[in-house]
C-alpha cells in the first residue's frame, strides 16, 4: 500500500486499527478498521466512487469531509453510503455505484 | 425535551473556547458537532501558529486543540459528536441529527461555531476524481494518513493553498505548481517563501483552462488571464498530474442563524452571509451569538478569542456574571483580538494593494508575484543583516501579527518592540550564540543562521527542515535559492533535533561563501 504514509515529520508514525479485509466490486482489499471506507479506497489506487445517473459521469472524493456526496456507494447493498465518513469493517462489500445501483448501466 | 443554559453548535476553535469560558461560569453547557472527533480545523493543521504568546504562537495546530479538548473536559463541558445540527429557532429550540435519530434540546442562550465552507470554482473537468478540495487533501494526509495523490497542482494561493502545499511537500507529493487567477499571491510572504524555495513554481494570474483525463485526471492545462479573466492565446502551460487541488476560499456556514431570524448581511470583507451582530457576537436575536469563521472568515487564533467572547456574553445574558465583570474581561480580550487584527493582511486592508511596509519599506514585488524575495532585495530589510561569526538573517518583510522570534531569543538578538506587526530586527551588539531557537521558534520558516567568515572561504548556514527523511551530517548536495533554483554545490555540516525545536530540525550546510547570503534550501540531487 504505497499511497499511505509511513512516518510523517510532523505527525510521526500514524496509529492505525487492526488491519481488515474487505471487497471491492468483489475483489479482495485490505485496509484498517474504523477508518473511512474512502480513505482504505484511497491507498489502494481506487479513484472512481460512482458515476452519474445522467450522464454516466466519474465521480470521487471532493470534500472528505460528508458533505458533497461525491464518495457516496453502494455499501452492504445500500446506495448512496458516503464512504468519506463511513468507517471500514471486516468484510464490507463496497461497490462502485452506477446512479443508485450496483449494476454497471448496460446491465440495468 | 433537554435543556441547558448554553447550547453551542460546532466544536472547533470558536465553539470549544466558548464552551470553556461558559462552564467556568458555572453554566450548564453542550456543545454539538457533525464530525466523529472535536476540533473543526485545528486537527488537520501542523504548522506553527503566527501571533503571540496569549494567542497561543509557535504551537502548532493540532496541539492547540488538544489543549482545548482538555480544558473543555476540565471545565466540565458536554461534547456531543456525530450530532448535525439541522434546525435553529427563534425560542433557541435547536434540532439536532443523530445517525437516524432527530432529538430536540432548548438552550437558554445558543451560539452559533459553525465555521466555513470551502468555496468551488468550476473549469471543463471539475467534476472528475482527483479533483479535491484543500480541506479534503489535509483531511487524508494529516488525519487519516492517505497521500490525496502524487504530483499536485494547487489552485489558490491565500494561507490555505500555501499551507496545504507545503503539508503536501511534507508527506512526501510533489507539488507541480501553485496557480491563482489574483495578481498577487494572497497569502502570507512567509508561508509562500517556505514553499517557493523547494522548488515549487507560482503562477499568478493565471488559472485552469482544463482537467484532463478519462476517469480520473491525468493532467492539467493552464493559461495567463488579462484584466478582464480572459485567457491570453499562446500562454497555456501543461502539466501532467494525478490530482488538482482547490483553495479558493471559504465561505461562512451561516445557514442556521438565517434559519432562525437573525438579520443577515452580505459582506465580501468577511466573506459573504454572515449575521449582522455586535463585535462580540451578539446577533440581532436576544440570546442567539455567534463566533468564529461564521460571523467572518479570520484564523483560528482570532476564532478562539472570539469563541470566549460569545462564552462571556452569553454569561452575562443569562445572569451568571455581572455588567462589571462583563467589562473587564472583554477589555483584555479586545486588546488579544485587536493585536491580531493588524497588519497587511486585517480584515480591513483585504482587497488593498500595499506597497510600503509600515517601516517604509517597499513591499517585495518577487514575493507578491513569484512566491520569494528576489536576491537584490533581501538586503532592504531590517532583519537582514551581516556581520562577523554567526548570527541570525531574519526574511521576514510583511507586516504581519507574529512575535515568538522576539521571544525565542534569550540573548536578545531579536527586537519586534510592543508593536506585534513590526518587522523583526536584528539587535546591534547583539551575541548570537547559535542555540537554534529561533530558527525553530519562527513559525513562517523565515529564520536562518548564517556564518559568512569560515576560514576556508566558505560559509555555513542554518535552515528549518520539516521533511524526510532527514539528512545526515556529510550528505553531499546541492543549495536552493530562495526561488528553488539549484545556485551552489552545498554539504550538510550538522542535523539538529531537540524537544524544544518541537520536530523542527536545523539542518546546517556549508557552502561557497559567495552563496551565504544566497542559498536557503537543500536537496540531495
Ligand atoms: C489549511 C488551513 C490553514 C489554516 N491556518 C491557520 C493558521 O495558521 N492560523 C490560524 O489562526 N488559522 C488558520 N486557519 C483558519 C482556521 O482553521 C479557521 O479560521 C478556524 O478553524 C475557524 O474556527 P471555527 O471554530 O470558527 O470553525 P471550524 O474550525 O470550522 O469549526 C466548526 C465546526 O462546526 C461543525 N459544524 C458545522 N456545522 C454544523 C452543524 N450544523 N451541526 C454540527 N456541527 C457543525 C464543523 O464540522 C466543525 O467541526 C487555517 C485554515 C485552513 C483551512
Ligand atoms: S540562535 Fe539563539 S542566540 Fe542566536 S539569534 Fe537565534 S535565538 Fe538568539
Ligand atoms: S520572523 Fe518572527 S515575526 Fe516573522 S514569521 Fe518568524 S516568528 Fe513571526
Ligand atoms: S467526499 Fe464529499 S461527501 Fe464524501
Amino acid at each position: 500500500m504505497s499511497e499511505r504514509i509511513k512516518e510523517h515529520p510532523i505527525l510521526g508514525v500514524q496509529e492505525k486499527g487492526k488491519s481488515v479485509k474487505f471487497t471491492f466490486d468483489g475483489k479482495e482489499l485490505e485496509g484498517y478498521e474504523g477508518e473511512p471506507i474512502a480513505a482504505a479506497l484511497k491507498a489502494n489506487g481506487v479513484m472512481v466512487h460512482r458515476y452519474t445517473r445522467k450522464e454516466h459521469k466519474p465521480r470521487g472524493i471532493f470534500c472528505a469531509i460528508g458533505r458533497c456526496t461525491d464518495c457516496v456507494m453502494v455499501v452492504n447493498g445500500v446506495p448512496n453510503v458516503r464512504t468519506c465518513i463511513t468507517p471500514l469493517v471486516e468484510g464490507m462489500e463496497v461497490c462502485t455505484q452506477y446512479g443508485v445501483s450496483a449494476k454497471p448501466f448496460e446491465e440495468q | 425535551m433537554k435543556r441547558y443554559d448554553l447550547v453551542i453548535v460546532g466544536a472547533g476553535p470558536s465553539g470549544l473556547s466558548a464552551a470553556i469560558e461558559a462552564a467556568k461560569k458555572g453554566m450548564k453547557v453542550v456543545v454539538f458537532d457533525e464530525n466523529e472527533k472535536p476540533g473543526g480545523q485545528l486537527f488537520k493543521q501542523i504548522h506553527k501558529f503566527f501571533g503571540s504568546k496569549e494567542h497561543r504562537a509557535k504551537i502548532r495546530g493540532f496541539v492547540i486543540g488538544q489543549q482545548l479538548l482538555e480544558e473543555a473536559g476540565e471545565a466540565g463541558v458536554e461534547v456531543v459528536l456525530n450530532a448535525t445540527v439541522i434546525g435553529l429557532y427563534q425560542d433557541k429550540e435547536v434540532v439536532v441529527r443523530k445517525g437516524d435519530r432527530v432529538e430536540h434540546y432548548k438552550g437558554n442562550a445558543v451560539i452559533i461555531a459553525t465555521g466555513a465552507a470551502e468555496n468551488m470554482v468550476t473549469f471543463p473537468g471539475w467534476t472528475l476524481p482527483g479533483v479535491i478540495g484543500a480541506g479534503a487533501a489535509q483531511t487524508m494526509m494529516n488525519i487519516h494518513g492517505v497521500l490525496p495523490g502524487k504530483r499536485v497542482l494547487m489552485l489558490g494561493s491565500g494561507n490555505v493553498g500555501l499551507v496545504v502545499s507545503f503539508q503536501l511537500e511534507q508527506c512526501g507529493c510533489e507539488v507541480a505548481a501553485i496557480v491563482d487567477a489574483a495578481p498577487r499571491v494572497g497569502g502570507y510572504g512567509v508561508h509562500a517563501a517556505k514553499v517557493a524555495r523547494t522548488g515549487v513554481p507560482f503562477y499568478l494570474s493565471h488559472t485552469v483552462v482544463e482537467a484532463e483525463g478519462e476517469d480520473h485526471v491525468t493532467g492539467v492545462t493552464i493559461a495567463e488571464i488579462d484584466s478582464n479573466f480572459q485567457f491570453i492565446p499562446g500562454t497555456e502551460k501543461h502539466f501532467d498530474v494525478d490530482t488538482i487541488c482547490v483553495a479558493v476560499g471559504l465561505s461562512p456556514m451561516s445557514q442556521l442563524l438565517k434559519m432562525a431570524g437573525c438579520k443577515m448581511e452580505d459582506d465580501p470583507k468577511r466573506g459573504g452571509q454572515v449575521p449582522i451582530c455586535d463585535p462580540y457576537g451578539r446577533t440581532s436575536l436576544p440570546g442567539v451569538f455567534a463566533a468564529g469563521d461564521v460571523a467572518g472568515i479570520e484564523e483560528a487564533s482570532s476564532a478562539m478569542i472570539e469563541g470566549r467572547m460569545a462564552g462571556i456574553v452569553a454569561a452575562e445574558y443569562l445572569g451568571y456574571i455581572d455588567e462589571e465583570e462583563l467589562k473587564s474581561e472583554l477589555a483584555s480580550l479586545d486588546e488579544a483580538l485587536n493585536g491580531l487584527r493588524q497588519g497587511m493582511f486585517a480584515p480591513q486592508n483585504r482587497g488593498k494593494a500595499i506597497e510600503k511596509t509600515e517601516e517604509g519599506i517597499d513591499i517585495s514585488e518577487s514575493l507578491l508575484k513569484n512566491g520569494y524575495v528576489a536576491d537584490d532585495e533581501i538586503e532592504k530589510y531590517p532583519g537582514v543583516t551581516h556581520k562577523t561569526g554567526i548570527h541570525p538573517v531574519i526574511e521576514c518583510t510583511q507586516n504581519i501579527p507574529c512575535n515568538p522570534c522576539q521571544d525565542a531569543c534569550k540573548k536578545g538578538c531579536i527586537s519586534i518592540g510592543s508593536k506585534i506587526t513590526s518587522l523583526p530586527i536584528v539587535v546591534d551588539d547583539s551575541e548570537c550564540i547559535n542555540c537554534g531557537m529561533c530558527v525553530a521558534s519562527c513559525s513562517g520558516q523565515a529564520i536562518f543562521l548564517v556564518d559568512e567568515s569560515c576560514q576556508d572561504g566558505t560559509a555555513t548556514v542554518t535552515l528549518p527542515y520539516e521533511f524526510l527523511p532527514l539528512p545526515e551530517a556529510g550528505t553531499k548536495g546541492k543549495g536552493l535559492g530562495r526561488d528553488g533554483k539549484v545556485v551552489c554545490d552545498a554539504e550538510v555540516v550538522s542535523v539538529k533535533s531537540m524537544k524544544a525545536f518541537d520536530k523542527t530540525n536545523l539542518l546546517t550546510i556549508r557552502v561557497p561563501r559567495e552563496y551565504a547570503m544566497k542559498a536557503r534550501f537543500f536537496k540531495v540531487v
